[in-house]
Order: structure tokens, then C-alpha cells, then sequence
């Protein structure tokens, strides 16, 4: 094979490689911190962030603010590491994150909100119904069709936790000390 | 084997140059193109991003937003923010070309009811200023980039008024005067 030829098969098939990489590293929000199932990275919306976060960040999460503006928690698993599938049924039970204003909201796979005739895409810390002693059970999935229900379609699903002006103990993001709601699948089909 | 690893060498070193490359495009081009969907430059937006649309990923349906695409080129820009009465959460945040948020003010950072923002890209002229009751000069890391005001909808019968108190903020081009750099 002439030298050219093959020098422009090696550039290309670099080239694809390169984007494929970028592909698979950008797939996902980047997740530098685990609390049981949520997830988050201490470098979202700061202008300090690593070409991976921001990248990430832009495709899946674009206009975050900063962590001591806004802690943003994703999780696509629930607390025994199963994928969230919206034919299930989960419970997210807790109490109010340390934080002037909360809210869980369910997006489909592509980063968009799921559309539901019962127009119920989140629960948050002004619309929850609580319990006598102020925590809250969320039910995600499924059919339920309790006050705080949320459906989540027929496939694949994540949520996100929003903690708008955090604590400052919420805001180490030490997940020994940040209580933040279990998740629990309650049944399956 | 050993004629192989120049080429082998070859392919790798595209491979990580491309893959720093779409790295750095990615946010630039995703950013560009949300604004460029946002609507007209140095205008300001109410309902815009709309988390029901398709425009920005995971928006949150329980907030209600304003927002003002920038181009500095045009000018320095002057942003009237005003603070809906009794909000449960509010704030005006800026993003540059590369989505970071270099900017974040929330009502309760805030003294009154409304806060004047002036946007300049480094050695443009500062524009003449009239009297505001508070005000914040910003020199952004590019010449393109986002206002966004937030609000929580604490509760649905309070949307319409929030709504009608984001209409009031605006932004636009101010004509420079002086320089600073």
C-alpha cells in the first residue's frame, strides 16, 4: 500500500478512535462522589471544572450553578445498584436535606423531562406531602398514584436531587455526614 | 513489529488530539447553539429556557426562568434584575461561551428588590452610569454568553405573579465611554 494512503487510513482511524473515547467519556455526568445511590462531582458549574465535567456537563446538565450556589445529586440506580426502570416501583424516603430549597425530578435517558397525562414530573421541598413528623415517602414508577408520585415511563430513568443554597455541612459533600433520601425499589412487574 | 509501531504511535497520537479537541468543541458547541435557540442577542427572554422544550437538557419544571443571550461585541451589556415579591428563591447567574457559571447572585444577596448588572469583555470602555441602588460591573471571560434569572414556584397559584415579575427585568447594549482594563 502506498505510504499516503496508508498514513491517511492511520489519521483516520485515529480520528475515530479520538471521538469515540470523547463518546464514552462524556456518556454520563461525572460522578466524583457517591452517597448511597445519588452521585455528584465537586467541579460542576465552576469555572475550575475539567475538560470532562464541563463537557459532560454541557451535554446533560447545561446552565448549572456553582456548589455553594447549587448541589446538584444524579441517580440512575437505586440503593441495591439496580438500574432505575419505570416499570418498577421505588420509594425515596427521608427528611429535608440541609438546604434553603430541594426538589427530585425524574428525565428520561435523554436528559429530558418524561411526558405523563398526570403532568407530575418532580417533587420538591414547597409540594411535598409530609409526614406527621415532617419527613416525606416519594414514589417513583410504577402506578401508584399517591400524592407524592411521580411516574417515570417504561424504560430506563434517572432523578435529580437539587439542593439550592446548601448548608455548610451539605456542601463538604462528605457522604459520612450528608444524610440524603434512601431509595428503595419496592416491586417489579 | 518494529516497522508497525511508528504507525501504531501515529494512530494514538491523532486518537488524543482529537479527543482534546471534540473535549474542548463539545461545551463551546452545545453553547452556541442554546443560544443561538434562546432567541435575539442582548434581549431579555421571559419563559425562555422552557423546561418543557427540548432546547436544554434536564431544566427543572419547578422553576420558572428569564434569560438574556449576550454578545459583547455589540457593547457593553446592562442588566436590570428585579427580585418577584416575596420569592421563595431567586437568582441571576452568567454562564460564558464555555457554560461555566462565572456569576451567581440570589435574593438574599441581594439589598432591595432589584440589582443593575453591567457586563464588559476586558478593554472595553466602561458606559456612563446613571444611579442604581445596587449595582455590579462583571468582566466576562468571552464575548458570548448567558444571563439566566431563576425563581422557584413555591406554590402554582403564585406562578402568574412570578411570571409577570420576571417580565420585569431586561438587559441591553449600553454605549462605552471609558476604558478599563
Amino acid at each position: 500500500m502506498h505510504w499516503a494512503v496508508k498514513t491517511l487510513l492511520i489519521v483516520v482511524a485515529g480520528a475515530i478512535l479520538g471521538v469515540l473515547v470523547t463518546a464514552a467519556a462524556v456518556r454520563q455526568l461525572p460522578a466524583s462522589i457517591t452517597n448511597g445511590p445519588w452521585t455528584t462531582s465537586v467541579a460542576i458549574g465552576s469555572p475550575q471544572s475539567d475538560p470532562y465535567t464541563r463537557a459532560a456537563e454541557a451535554l446533560h446538565g447545561l446552565f448549572a450553578l456553582k456548589r455553594d450556589e447549587t448541589i446538584y445529586f444524579t441517580a440512575t440506580t437505586d440503593d441495591a445498584g439496580n438500574s432505575l426502570d419505570g416499570r418498577c416501583s421505588y420509594e425515596i424516603r427521608g427528611e429535608d436535606p440541609d438546604a434553603r430549597w430541594w426538589s427530585i425530578t425524574v428525565y428520561g435517558t435523554d436528559d429530558f423531562l418524561i411526558p405523563n397525562p398526570e403532568h407530575r414530573y418532580s417533587v420538591a421541598k414547597t409540594t411535598v406531602a409530609r409526614n406527621a413528623n415532617g419527613s416525606f415517602d416519594i414514589r417513583i414508577g410504577g402506578s401508584d398514584r399517591s400524592p407524592n408520585w411521580i411516574p417515570a415511563g417504561s424504560g430506563r430513568f434517572s432523578l435529580t436531587l437539587r439542593l439550592y443554597n446548601p448548608g455548610a455541612v451539605m456542601t463538604t459533600l462528605d457522604p459520612q455526614v450528608v444524610a440524603l433520601p434512601t431509595l428503595k425499589r419496592v416491586s417489579c412487574p | 513489529m518494529s516497522t508497525r509501531l511508528p504507525w501504531i504511535a501515529l494512530a494514538f497520537l491523532v486518537a488524543a488530539l482529537v479527543h482534546m479537541g471534540t473535549l474542548y468543541l463539545v461545551p463551546r458547541i452545545v453553547m452556541a447553539r442554546a443560544l443561538d435557540e434562546l432567541g435575539a442577542v442582548n434581549t431579555m427572554h421571559a419563559g425562555q429556557p422552557n423546561p418543557f422544550s427540548r432546547s436544554v437538557a434536564r431544566m427543572s419544571p419547578d422553576l420558572l426562568y428569564a434569560s438574556c443571550p449576550y454578545d459583547l461585541s455589540k457593547g457593553p451589556l446592562r442588566v436590570t434584575a428585579v427580585v418577584p415579591y416575596r420569592a421563595y428563591y431567586w437568582s441571576v447567574s452568567a454562564y460564558d461561551s464555555a457554560t461555566d457559571n462565572f456569576f451567581v447572585r440570589n435574593d438574599q444577596q441581594i439589598a432591595g428588590n432589584s440589582v443593575e448588572i453591567v457586563i464588559i469583555k476586558r478593554g472595553q470602555g466602561l458606559p456612563a452610569l446613571g444611579n442604581a441602588p445596587e449595582r455590579i460591573v462583571l468582566i466576562a471571560p468571552s464575548d458570548r454568553g448567558l444571563i439566566l434569572l431563576r425563581t422557584v414556584i413555591d406554590d402554582e397559584k403564585h406562578e402568574a405573579a412570578l411570571a409577570a415579575a420576571l417580565r420585569q427585568s431586561s438587559c441591553g447594549t449600553v454605549a462605552s465611554k471609558t476604558g478599563l482594563r
